[in-house]
């Protein structure tokens, strides 16, 4: 039974690339795509699709004159906005010189989904399903030299019951380039498979806040695909609130020396969500940085993932790995899972990792209380503080308040459902 | 009226009797000592009466203004007008000085029926209170008790208390801690907030606070009850003789 419903989905993809010419990537993609990952696989042991297999789903047909309500939090800034997947130009901003959008043809395509396919997330699900059924590869080109002062924010939205929405971006910054993005996830589908692809060349720069805040029936599992070249940056901050099931797999691949990767998170969930922040750090080359500070707060019956993967190479020496993360449970019945895993083959590194899980302190919130502080705000106080360092740390200044307004909302919610 | 009553109050922790039917009236206008031993039940009386999870009565009746507290959680208690003094003030890594006593003023404001104070008319009246106290902008800025010397964090409790203008305040072993310099500021402090609308609880070891903040009352605690009370004096008998000669005469 369950793998005809799996297989259904497997025909429904195959029927949506069956338009395209036989040497096309989408068929190419298809071709490959096998099937969910099974909980034996290792980094699927703690994040499990069964109920995922067990839903109609078809991928979505994207209705390019839908018309969408949300609007941007930020003045001035640049919005890119893709709907069912599908980037909206009608709905997107005009761009500031040195920056460009394009859409991907065929052989660019092509070259795209083999970086992926030569990526450690060549099996992941949405590697092949988003290729086979994205409308298109979108591509954000920051020339060399150009700093972006302006704030990008990619909203991703629309999609419906039942269906599946694959964004696909190629994110490329050129030699002593920089931008902050906040990227936000806010769609109303089954199943969203977003794909990103980005490649930061010499000394180039991105900071990247990623908000996944899907609605609370979605599955979202989004792959994320990054290559550093000498002296670039890549700071991301990832916080994870919305859906049922949301899981940031983000491989980055440390190709030049001197490269500095932040891959930070929090993580806030409640009800029956089951939230997953995995990464894989690949030091290929020495004298690089990486750190990972990731923070979760869960009530109800939800259930939280890390899993961070580092790997030093047999010639990178004096790499810098940090990895730490920290969770809270506000509820019996909730889960905090922590998984770091070390694989050092040079000799001169420093690597440390560390996991605690644990509750608010009975002497913390007692204190706020004999203030006068309600028990709810009390504890909201003293969750905020937990996550305060790690989001004053990660996210840039000016846009620090919304981070923290995004997560008292989310708390919010936790904290009111666990009295 | 009362300002605070305590009616026969009689607690268990780990069934084993620590208040064993202890009773205490306090007027507006008065300050209390109350001293005793190790072990007498002290500390137990302040968590007591300020509302912590697992210190509940097992029978008797505590009323604040008339109200009993016995139905009502630490929060309600506070801005109802008690204020607990700590012994071992609690450090908040990451909250603020300024923002968390803004919190604690405007719920107890929103409580009288007060309008709350923004943030700038907040930081003033903060600054204002902290400069008599000694407290330095710069301990406002840091995370609430962080850092923080014996003396500043009994000087922030002080500052709180100024702040909330609390009917009744339980000061739970103040002095302890402290060196002499310390324990003036933080007794000037307290002293500055006596009137005729409030009333003191000092809770204490040693007789050397009631030197600084002189009591009206004084009162032996021993072994979960009030086993004598009477003026200042009181507090040099047992400074003199030590608490042994009272609780055998008792």
């Amino acid at each position: 039974m369950l793998h005809n419903v799996r297989d259904n989905y497997v025909i429904s993809v195959k029927d949506h690339v069956s338009q395209f010419e036989e040497k096309s990537f989408r068929k190419l993609a298809s071709n490959d795509f096998k099937s969910w990952p099974s909980p034996r696989e290792e980094t699927w042991r703690l994040s499990r699709l069964g109920v995922l297999s067990r839903k109609e789903i078809t991928p979505i047909k994207p209705n390019l004159k839908k018309q969408i309500s949300s609007v941007s939090k930020f003045n001035g800034s640049k919005i890119i906005r893709f709907v069912d997947g599908a980037l909206r130009e009608d709905l997107s901003s005009k761009l500031p010189p040195g920056s460009s959008l394009n859409i991907l043809g065929e052989e660019d395509s092509l070259k795209c989904f083999h970086k992926f396919k030569d990526s450690n997330l060549k099996d992941h699900p949405s590697t092949n399903v988003s290729f086979s059924c994205t409308p298109s590869i979108v591509k954000l080109t920051i020339e060399k030299d150009v700093k972006i002062r302006d704030l990008f924010e990619i909203i991703y939205e629309g999609g419906d019951d039942d269906s599946s929405v694959h964004p696909a971006l190629y994110i490329e910054l050129k030699d002593n380039s920089s931008i902050t993005i906040i990227e936000s996830f806010n769609h109303l589908s089954s199943l969203i498979m977003p794909i990103q692809l980005v490649e930061l060349k010499k000394n180039a720069s991105i900071n990247l806040l990623k908000i996944f805040n899907d609605n609370q029936q979605s599955y979202n599992l989004s792959a994320n695909c990054t290559f550093l070249s000498e002296k670039s940056n890549y700071n991301s901050f990832s916080l994870i609130k919305g859906g049922l099931f949301t899981r940031s797999e983000t491989h980055a691949y440390l190709k030049g020396e001197n490269c500095n990767l932040n891959l930070n998170g929090v993580y806030l969930s409640t009800k029956n969500q089951h939230h997953d922040l995995t990464t894989a750090i690949y030091h290929d080359v020495p004298n690089c940085t990486s750190k990972q500070i990731v923070r979760g707060v869960l009530g109800g019956k939800s259930t939280g993932v890390f899993q961070g993967k580092v790997r030093v190479a047999p010639d990178a020496q004096k790499t810098d790995g940090q990895q730490m993360s920290r969770a809270i449970l506000l509820s019996e019945n909730a889960i905090a899972n922590a998984k770091p895993e070390l694989e050092i083959y040079a000799d001169d590194v420093i690597c440390a990792h560390g996991a605690t899980i644990g509750e608010i302190e009975d002497d913390q919130l007692f204190y706020l209380k004999s203030r006068g502080i309600s028990e709810i705000k009390a504890k909201q106080i003293l969750i905020t503080a937990f996550l305060k360092d790690i989001i004053n740390e990660s996210v840039e200044e000016s846009i620090q308040n919304f981070v923290f307004e995004e997560a008292d909302l989310a708390l919010s919610e936790i904290i009111s459902k666990e009295k | 009226m009362s300002l605070l009553e305590i009616k026969n109050a009689k607690l268990k922790l780990e069934d084993k009797d620590i208040l064993k039917g202890l009773s205490l009236s306090v007027n507006s206008g008065e300050v209390h000592a109350i001293m005793g031993p190790n072990g007498s039940g002290k500390s137990t009386l302040s968590y007591m009466l300020a509302g912590r999870d697992g210190y509940e009565l097992e029978s008797g009746d505590v009323f604040l203004e008339g109200q009993s507290l016995l139905e009502m959680e630490a929060d309600e208690r506070a801005r109802s007008g008690l204020f607990l003094a700590f012994q071992y003030p609690v450090e908040l890594p990451g909250v603020g000085g300024m923002s968390f006593l803004r919190e604690a003023v405007n719920s107890r404001r929103k409580f009288l029926g007060e309008e709350e104070l923004d943030h700038l008319a907040f930081v003033k009246e903060a600054r204002k209170v902290a400069s008599k106290m000694f407290v330095k902008d710069e301990m406002l800025k840091r995370a609430v008790n962080v850092g923080f010397s014996g003396g500043e964090k009994k000087r922030f409790e002080i500052l709180q208390m100024a702040m909330l203008k609390p009917k009744v305040s339980i000061l739970d072993e103040t002095d302890s801690g402290l060196d002499v310099d310390a324990l003036k500021i933080v007794s000037d402090g307290v002293n500055a907030q006596r009137n005729d609308d409030n009333a003191i609880v000092v809770i204490t070891h040693y007789q050397r606070l009631l030197d600084y903040i002189v009591p009206d009352f004084v009162h032996i605690l021993s072994d979960g009850s009030i086993i004598k009370s009477g003026g200042a004096e009181l507090a040099l008998e047992v400074e003199k003789n030590g608490y042994a000669g009272l609780i055998n005469a008792a």
